[in-house]
């Protein structure tokens, strides 16, 4: 009864313009992420449809290459987002004031990309590989045996974009969310007791607020790297897929797929097993 | 005889909460000035003002002035330097992620000084004056966190006396020591007197009644009455508040 009352009373006092911060900003990212996707079909759509002959690339049907040119991609764009989800999280959280819009802003879309499960980020890559895929098949019926060898980078350049852009997608909101929980796990009294001695803020970051979080910052690396894997687990699967011609015989296209899968998985599951190791060992 | 700190009509809020309701006293140098009150009367706050870490609770306003050797501490424009004018111990021991050594060298280091010698020498004064020295003398590269409760407490003491701050303010500084450290520490108290003023905030009304020269009571964020500590503790106060805090028969 009295909840109830609570609740009118607090509803009747909210002023508009608090009710506008309550609802309006963090509803925000419905829009621009819808309009981003909305943007996104275009290209996708269109590529769908053209196969442009003068665009054939020949690349290595070789799977050991594409293991690693997968790996390359996933390691290289994912550190990369790591460090600049750490960077942002840093500038949200010990800059920028709770009520600052900018902050409200990121932290709203930051909490819906997280929310997205990681195999949808791996069906979003593989239907951009798939769309592009034309253009980069390998010249029909080439056999693996005529390959030059393994030319892991070679790639091309949209596709890399996009994945690297779905990577850093993937990635950077778990950083920055974790990061900024690791930064937060520093109590207060702490930071007041640095200041207290007179230090800046610079001097209480290094010297006092990193070296406490830096274990769960690791662990959030870890969370975020794993989050990664998982989803090259799905497009390594889909490429062996694509480039074994179907002459290698179904069994063993089907094993290479589990067997790369699977590979990405354990290292996945590895990184999560890690990250829960620090987390416990820090907290207890 | 000039003051140390002058604070006029002192005002502070949490939000709509008010925490101090226009308070006016003066601190004259080198006197050991100690606030007693019960819970909420706003003593912790006070503290806070005066090195202006409040500024780290958002929601927190302050009007009204105070002013450290006549100039006001809100237009001082290096706070980190005025923070180290002034010496703070909280109640409870806070662990910094440094050895017992980097504890103590970290605010004189935050002040630029690098002299090892110097620092060597800073460190063992300070610890000496907390009454730690002899504990820890052998071991100053292990954490601080690693101490005993009230070994950490006497670690923030000699942290705090590291920057050799004209004020010094402890926040209830005994809660987690024990009886003979406490008087161990009352006496290098006394002795800092010669060289700084002290406030000292304290929940153990007997306390201020031994250290203190004069002594403020706070109630509800209200200065009740602030007078020597012997007026404060005769039978006679100017406040009835007053005389039954102190005799333990408030409320
Ligand atoms: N961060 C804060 N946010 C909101 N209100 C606060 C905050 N800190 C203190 N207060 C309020 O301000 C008032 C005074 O608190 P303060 O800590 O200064 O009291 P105190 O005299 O130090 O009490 P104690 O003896 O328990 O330490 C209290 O009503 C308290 O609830
Ligand atoms: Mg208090």
């Amino acid at each position: 009864m009295n909840l109830y009352k609570n609740f009118y009373v607090m509803n009747a006092m909210s002023t508009r313009a608090e009710r506008k911060q309550k609802i309006v900003l963090p509803s925000t990212p419905f829009f621009t992420l819808g309009i981003a996707a909305g943007i996104a079909v275009i290209p996708i759509s269109n590529a769908l449809k053209k196969t442009d002959a003068t665009n054939i690339q020949v690349v290595s049907p070789n799977a050991l290459s594409m293991l690693l040119n997968d790996l390359y991609i996933v390691l290289s764009v994912s550190l990369l987002a790591i460090l600049l989800g750490i960077v942002c999280a840093f500038y949200l959280e010990e800059w920028l004031p709770k009520t600052n819009w900018v902050r409200r802003f990121i932290e709203s879309h930051v909490a819906v990309l997280t929310g997205i499960p990681s195999v949808l980020y791996g069906i979003l890559a593989i239907s951009i590989f798939l769309s592009y895929a034309g253009t980069l098949k390998v010249i029909n019926g080439a056999p693996a045996a005529q390959d030059t060898g393994a030319r892991p980078f070679q790639r091309h350049t949209t596709l890399f974009l996009g994945e690297g852009l779905i990577f850093i997608l993937m990635v950077m909101p778990v950083t920055i969310k974790t990061t900024q929980e690791a930064l937060r796990s520093v109590a207060t009294p702490v930071r007041e007791a640095a200041y207290a001695l007179g230090a800046s803020q610079w001097q209480v970051l290094t010297r006092h607020v990193v070296p406490i979080a830096f274990t769960r910052m690791l662990a959030a690396g870890c969370r975020a790297m794993a989050r990664a894997f998982a989803t090259a687990a799905l497009l390594i699967g889909t490429y062996i897929w694509h480039y074994t011609a179907e002459t290698d015989g179904m069994s063993s296209r089907f094993l290479l797929f589990l067997g790369a899968a699977l590979f990405l998985s354990v290292c996945s599951s590895t990184l999560v097993e890690i990250h829960a190791s620090i987390y416990n060992s820090d907290s207890a | 005889m000039e003051n140390k700190i002058e604070i006029s009509d002192l005002r502070v809020h949490y939000g709509d909460t008010p925490a101090l309701n226009g308070i006016s006293f003066d601190v004259h140098p080198n006197e050991i000035l100690s606030i007693i009150g019960p819970a909420q009367s706003g003593k912790t706050t006070f503290l806070k003002v005066i090195n202006r870490t409040l500024e780290f609770t958002p929601e927190a306003t302050v009007e009204g002035s105070v002013k450290l050797d006549g100039v006001d501490i809100r237009t001082i424009g290096d706070v980190y330097g005025l923070r180290r004018r002034i010496g703070m111990v909280l109640p409870l021991p806070v662990g910094l992620p440094l050895s017992i050594y980097d504890n103590v060298a970290f605010a004189p280091r935050a002040a630029g000084l690098r002299t090892k010698s110097e620092l060597d020498e800073i460190v063992e004064r300070c610890l000496q004056q907390a009454a730690l020295w002899d504990e820890v003398k052998d071991r100053l590269d292990t954490l601080g966190t690693k101490l005993s409760g009230g070994q950490q407490q006497r670690l923030t003491i000699a942290r705090a006396l590291s920057h050799q701050p004209e004020v010094l303010c402890l926040d209830e500084f005994s809660i987690a020591i024990d009886p003979v450290t406490t008087m161990r520490i009352e006496e290098v108290l006394k002795t800092l007197q010669k060289e700084m003023t002290i406030l000292l905030v304290t929940n153990l009304v007997q306390q201020a009644k031994r250290l203190a020269n004069r002594t403020a009571f706070f109630l509800n964020g209200d200065l009740i009455e602030i007078d020597t500590t012997d007026v404060i503790f005769s039978d006679n106060p100017a406040n009835q508040a007053t005389y039954d805090y102190v005799n333990g028969t408030f409320g």
